[in-house]
């Protein structure tokens, strides 16, 4: 079935048909090939066939070539995407007052939003009081704060006295830099509720946070 | 000027035979005989820098330019001793300046003074420096490694990996690989005259790696067809196809080459690579390429680019970690890999490690302008300008 799926995806390219090729592929689909499978099981063989269809000379360079066309014009349907789905879990992050250091914060933004999380980016410099403001408006539970300062880290803790006294006692306060990485101690007088170290780190707290806590709301 | 001393002409014949040792004792005895020669200098802190004697370096390349301020290999030798020995950014940054201005079209003095501008924080400056670099030269890989980095910083690892392979692709390694995988050596000599070639499988194939090899890739494909003719299985002749494909940006003609190829025979190690390489410029298919470039760092362990390959491919699935332990790998494999020390840095950087990212950078900087022989070529040119 697969095989016979291949050969008319196959016979799509080289007759430079690409509405074919799509109903070969919706076809695939609705037999209940998905998404992430249809590159593997459908596009490589029929891919393979075509190399050896040139390779054997029952196609001539130029129908290899539009053949290949046609292959790029379809190639979206086939491919996994590239981005992660939306999680629909919101995330904010922020340097805290005073630090100006935004590496870590990009890095760790930038690889939360490519899998799959909302992330509001508030920049560096970023006061206790404007987190609290954009926690309002955006509904988020999660919040990562990043310091690379002694000094800007230690005042982390103006961060978590706001979020008691405005009763957000459901958000989660992960903490990010040097300081806190050197000196776990430092991450629990500030109040934090996790250490995040890097990219690798949050993506793999913030999955579990997702999962164990976040199930059901933002 | 005075010309060459006797003692400098062998500390130059057994520094360029890498004799490190007896090289440094015959400066010294040139230097007992004239202290005032900057050639004995700058060459004395080129030898420093090799057995990681910072200091000495600094000292001796100092004292060659206070002798003669146009000796541009002197500032080679300071301005890798400041970067080596790390945390003197500002005198770095004179440095390779300076050296800009003495040697204006000179690429690796704006992609160092670049890596300077960077390890001090002037982010913009760096860039622009590096951008200067690419105007002098397009296809410079360490000016785009930088960028790379650069990019990481303000836009994360989607935005930088593209940066990367882009780097990577310019960078010579990947295709020794190639070549390496197809059984193709540099033994010195011109590819063969297709004409010339008998009409025999392994005399065209040889002949048309070789034809590849000098980037004769029409002439080749011409050879590789009279294969195919004979035996459209031929899994080599695909896979030597696919290369030449991709070496003509034609991704999808190479991956149906590649694929072809692995359907004839899984042991066609040059198909596994270029297939990898097809995967790897398709946004998406991360997962498949890490697969593809797992195999052949299975297959190929010896060799450091498959895994710095590899590498690439697990961090466009954000699997960090494992990148890094791949990359390492690689250095291991070969201590001067670039491309590698570039990746790890870039790893090093997402973990927030910048101190042990930048001494990557530093360290992969180094041995790009010396893979360049780039010290010689200054010093040559200097030595005959005076003579």
């Amino acid at each position: 079935m697969a095989d016979d799926a291949a050969a008319r995806l196959y016979q799509a390219f080289v007759s430079e048909d690409p509405a074919s090729a799509i109903s070969v592929i919706e076809g695939a689909k609705s037999a209940g090939t998905n998404q992430a499978q249809l590159f593997d099981s459908l596009f490589a063989p029929a891919m393979s066939l075509l190399g050896g269809a040139w390779a054997s000379g029952a196609i001539d360079e130029y129908t290899f070539t539009q053949a290949a066309v046609v292959a790029e014009q379809i190639g979206s349907f086939v491919t996994p995407p590239a981005a992660a789905q939306d999680t629909g879990v919101t995330v904010l992050i922020g340097s805290m007052h005073r630090d100006y250091h935004s590496v870590d914060k990009n890095i760790i933004g930038a690889a939360l939003k490519e899998a799959g999380y909302r992330v509001v980016d508030l920049g560096v410099d970023v006061r206790p009081a404007d987190f609290l403001d954009r926690l309002e408006e955006t509904g988020a539970r999660l919040l990562v704060v990043c310091a690379s300062m002694v000094g800007t880290a230690k005042n982390v803790a103006r961060v978590r006295e706001m979020l008691v006294t405005e009763e957000r006692d459901n958000v989660l306060l992960l903490v990010s830099g040097g300081p806190f990485v050197a000196d776990l101690e430092l991450a629990k007088k500030v109040g934090a509720n996790g250490v995040v170290r890097g990219a690798e780190s949050a993506l793999r707290i913030i999955d579990k946070i997702s999962r164990d806590k976040l199930a059901g709301g933002a | 000027m005075a010309p060459r001393s006797q003692q400098l002409a062998l500390a130059e014949g057994l520094a360029r035979q890498n004799h490190i040792q007896p090289a440094v004792e015959a400066c010294y005895q040139a230097l007992a005989n004239n202290e005032r020669d900057p050639l004995v200098h700058c060459l004395l802190a080129d030898l420093m820098l090799y057995g990681d004697f910072y200091d000495e370096a600094i000292n001796s390349a100092s004292r060659a330019i206070e002798i003669d301020p146009d000796c541009s290999p002197a500032y080679l030798a300071l301005g890798l001793g400041y970067d080596r020995r790390g945390g003197m950014w500002d005198q770095s940054i004179l440095v390779w300046h300076e050296l800009a201005e003495v040697e204006p079209d000179l690429v690796t003095a704006h992609v160092q003074l670049g890596e300077a501008f960077a390890a001090a924080a002037f982010d913009d400056e760096a860039i622009d420096a590096w951008r200067a670099a690419l105007e002098l030269d397009p296809a410079e890989a360490r000016a785009m490694y930088n960028l790379a980095v650069a990019a990481l910083k303000k836009e994360g690892m989607s935005t930088a990996l593209p940066g990367i392979r882009k780097a990577g692709e310019l960078d010579p390694t990947q295709d020794d690989l190639f070549f390496e995988l197809a059984g193709v050596v540099d033994d010195g000599n011109p590819a063969p005259d297709p004409a010339d070639v008998p009409h025999e499988r392994d005399a065209m194939i040889t002949a048309a790696g070789a034809l590849a090899f000098e980037d004769d890739y029409f002439a080749a494909a011409e050879l590789i067809r009279g294969v195919l003719e004979d035996n459209p299985d031929d899994p080599e002749a695909l896979g030597l196809s696919a290369y030449l494909y991709l070496k003509q940006e034609a991704v999808n003609e190479a991956m149906a080459c590649a694929l072809r190829a692995l359907t004839i025979s899984t042991r066609t190690p040059t198909a596994v690579y270029t297939l990898g390489v097809a995967f790897s410029k398709r946004p998406g298919l991360n997962r498949n390429a890490a697969r593809v470039f797992s195999a052949l760092a299975k297959t190929v362990s010896g060799h450091p680019m498959p895994h710095v390959l590899y590498a690439e491919s697990l961090l466009g699935l954000q699997r960090y970690s494992q990148a890094a332990d791949a990359y390492r790998t690689a250095i291991s494999l070969d201590p001067t890999c670039v491309r590698a020390r570039f990746g790890l840095a870039m790893v090093l950087l997402t973990e927030g490690r910048y101190a042990e990212s930048m001494w990557e950078i530093r360290r992969a900087a180094y041995h790009d302008t010396r893979h360049q022989g780039l010290f010689w070529q200054l010093y040559d040119e200097y030595a005959e300008g005076r003579s």
